[in-house]
């Protein structure tokens, strides 16, 4: 099967993560969409490290699952440290910064 | 099988870096094994100590020219200047992290940041007088990653560098003692925007690696050179990962982040990640544009110059409306980082240490100002309403003086630092043929010359009312802090050839 | 076929591992039992009868999510590397003990700060 078709579905996969981010509410559901972003890259690296024929992209696709491991927890600390204030994982109700 | 040879690594080249990492896990140790009364003083001598010996031993290797780690690392004149940039404003921010007489609770920081506002923990915690250390290790982790950022010299380095420099920021923006909510709420918008910014960064990352079969910037480059087809992926490529470092400077259309991260931050953390981390960000664009991307410079240059217009007109005149001070200098930041585009579009040797000695005079004026107005307080805390700021010219004329030297070098005016870069970065400008970007740029700058100014009318032509704020008397180290950046900025601006001398002589990008 | 030999071996060896001490355990340890034995999981929440909506999640179980995810995560270098150990030879060895201590510095802060306590 082509490669190229791993690249389709990787662009669709960003794509949806991006609306994902921009539309949902719930920031739960925005960071899940981050994640999903990121692993859309994971795809795009380890597809073309297939088409080029080099090693490159599958040692970076290892350590773009590291930096998400490590965004999910800094990510979730500062959702979950809101929460317990706010008692609410919206990401529209925090709104006292504004002008 | 393949054998493998071990990657040549130049320990004595990277040095620097190693000592801020070393300092880095040294400060996880002490805030795991040492008792909490000694904490502090501990974590204080190590970042001093680190950050010190870093600069030494950077200032030793001056002329260290080499491409190392495997070709992941690249250590060249400019990123020799912006590694030391980034320590010495690293340095001057540390002095005001350490501050503790200006608010009568202690420092800027929660005690602990995981009780909730407001909560009986937290006022325990207050009541013993517990302090936040945290902070110290965030700080040096930060430090490194944007070390690290600035001598990149692949993609996969590059990214990883700039997460080790985001993550630690993500979590100091949310550790304010006072309104901490604002606080929390700041570090909630600054992680998920940065989140997918550094989503954008990494795909388009995948797309240049898909078009060039590598990840090394030279080696992207031989790539531009050797083929003329398949060019919209590696332009997407290109674009993606330039959002994923505009995102960083804060330029517009990718600010919305800047005031409400910059308003809800610890002070000192405003102070810190304003100056570094637009260092860090520009170091590395450049790196970028210059390195891997000059065979499609046209591309990119339409994208730039379209930001850097945008940031200049937009920062300006929303910042005009704005009536909070660090409100209105994240505005202001907007527009500096579209001014120093327009020297990363001249893309030439003037134009690299052009924007290098911007981000210098420019990271000063930051932490300098930032320094100002943690001393500007009320019962509440910090006093950042201008309203609250009539007639503090008069009640406190040195601080006066400083806060007016320091708005008068953000605006431009000759004999501050800020004339000189406007003036370098412009004349890079010109030289290119980039004519039209610069006279945007000059309407820009006489439209943000106004809210400069305003702060000053407001502190010095209007008399002091009981709502005026009162100047808190800082310690040993926000004075250090203060003096030296308000020095910096008119030395600067005086005779600024021996720091145009240096940076004429850093050179250029190596490959 | 002799590369699978070992695995088949080692097979067998779990095999017989796991029904060993099923049955020994049913000999020597002791029965006790209680309401919580008979629960479906030892730890953790109830799954039945949900709340309505689903109910709400203590945030300890973020906290060890969290620590999970990323302790578990980080390991994923030692799978090139354990590949190609041979090959890389003390090179590979000393930064995978380099990175390997780097990862204890962390557990040693989370352990020291009481993060793997339960109450």
């Amino acid at each position: 099967m082509d490669p190229i078709y791993y690249i389709y579905l990787a662009t669709l996969l960003f794509s949806i993560g991006a609306i994902g981010v921009l539309v949902r509410r719930n920031a739960i559901i925005v960071f899940m969409s981050v994640e999903l972003m990121l692993n859309a890259a994971n795809l795009v690296f380890v597809a073309f490290a297939r088409m080029n024929g080099n090693l490159d992209g599958q040692t970076v696709a290892f350590f773009v699952m590291v930096v998400a491991a490590a965004e999910v927890v800094v990510g979730l600390a500062i959702i979950v440290q809101v929460f317990r204030t706010r008692a609410s994982a919206s990401i529209d109700e925090p709104n006292l910064l504004k002008y | 099988m393949n054998t493998f040879t071990a990657p040549e690594i130049d320990y004595v080249a990277i040095a620097p870096i190693l000592i801020v990492a070393i300092a880095a896990l040294l400060s996880v140790l002490t805030e795991t094994f040492l008792p909490r009364s000694v904490r502090r003083p501990v974590q204080m001598i190590l970042t001093l100590i680190s950050l010190i010996g870093a600069l030494i031993v950077l200032v030793i290797n001056r002329d260290i020219r080499t491409i190392t780690g495997g070709g992941a690392v690249a250590i060249d004149g400019p990123a020799l200047v912006l590694m030391g940039t980034i320590l010495i404003l690293a340095l001057l921010s540390a002095f005001l992290v350490a501050e503790r007489s200006l608010d009568s609770l202690g420092d800027s920081f929660a005690p602990s940041a995981a009780a909730l506002p407001g909560s009986v923990d937290e006022r325990e915690f207050s009541a013993r007088g517990y302090f936040q250390t945290e902070i110290w290790t965030l700080f040096l982790f930060a430090v490194l990653g944007m070390l690290a950022f600035v001598v990149a010299n692949d993609l996969l380095f590059m990214f990883v560098a700039l997460e080790v420099m985001s993550l630690p920021l993500y979590l100091m923006v949310g550790m304010a003692r006072r309104r901490r909510l604002l606080s929390q709420e700041a570090a909630l918008k600054y992680f998920v925007l940065g989140a997918f910014s550094s989503a954008f960064f990494i795909f388009g990352a995948g797309l240049v690696y898909g078009f060039a079969g590598s990840i090394s910037l030279p080696e992207i480059n031989d790539a531009l050179a050797s083929t003329a087809g398949e060019t919209l992926l590696i332009v997407i490529g290109m674009a993606m990962l330039l959002v994923g470092l505009l995102f960083k400077v804060g330029a517009v259309p990718f600010h919305q982040w800047t005031p409400d991260v910059y308003q809800g931050a610890p002070t000192p953390i405003t102070a810190f990640m304003g100056a570094t981390v637009k260092v860090a960000a520009f170091g590395a664009m450049m790196r970028l544009l210059y390195v891997a991307f000059s065979g499609i410079q046209w591309d990119w240059e339409i994208i730039l110059w379209a930001v850097s217009i945008l940031s200049m007109i937009i920062g300006s005149l929303i910042a005009l409306t704005q009536s909070d001070v660090k409100r209105m200098l994240a505005y202001s930041a907007i527009a500096q980082s579209g001014f120093i585009l327009v020297g990363v579009v001249a893309a030439s040797p003037s134009g690299i240490s052009a924007v290098m000695f911007y981000l210098i005079a420019y990271g000063l004026v930051t932490v300098g100002t930032l320094a100002v107005i943690s001393m500007v307080r009320d019962s509440t805390g910090e006093a950042t309403h201008l309203s609250k700021w009539a007639g503090l010219g008069k009640k406190s004329p040195v601080l006066g003086a400083v806060m007016a030297v320091f708005m008068l070098s953000l605006a431009g005016i000759p004999l501050t630092s800020g004339f000189v870069i406007k003036f370098s970065v412009f004349a890079a400008g010109i030289a290119e043929g980039d004519t039209w970007l610069v006279i945007a740029a000059v309407v820009a700058s006489i439209i943000a010359a106004f809210f400069y100014v305003r702060v000053i009318v407001v502190m010095f032509f209007s008399a002091p009312n009981e709502n005026t704020a009162s100047v808190a008397v800082p310690s040993i180290f926000t004075t250090i802090t203060v003096a030296a950046t308000v020095t910096a900025t008119l030395v600067l601006g005086i005779i600024p050839q021996p720091m145009i001398d240096l940076l004429t002589n850093a050179g250029i990008f190596i490959r | 076929m002799n590369v699978y030999t070992p695995i088949l071996v080692l097979g067998i060896l779990a095999f017989g591992f796991a029904v060993f001490s099923i049955v020994i355990a049913s000999f020597t340890g002791p029965k006790r039992y209680n309401r919580a034995k008979y629960a479906a999981y030892e730890c953790g929440i109830e799954p039945t009868p949900q709340p309505m909506g689903g109910g709400r999640f203590p945030v300890k179980f973020y906290l060890t999510a969290m620590m999970f995810i990323i302790f578990d995560i980080e390991l994923v270098f030692l799978y090139p590397w354990a590949v190609s150990a041979d090959a890389l030879g003390a090179f590979g060895l000393i930064a995978i003990f380099l990175f390997l201590i780097n990862l204890c510095l962390p557990y040693a802060f989370e352990w020291r700060r009481g993060g793997l306590e339960w109450d």
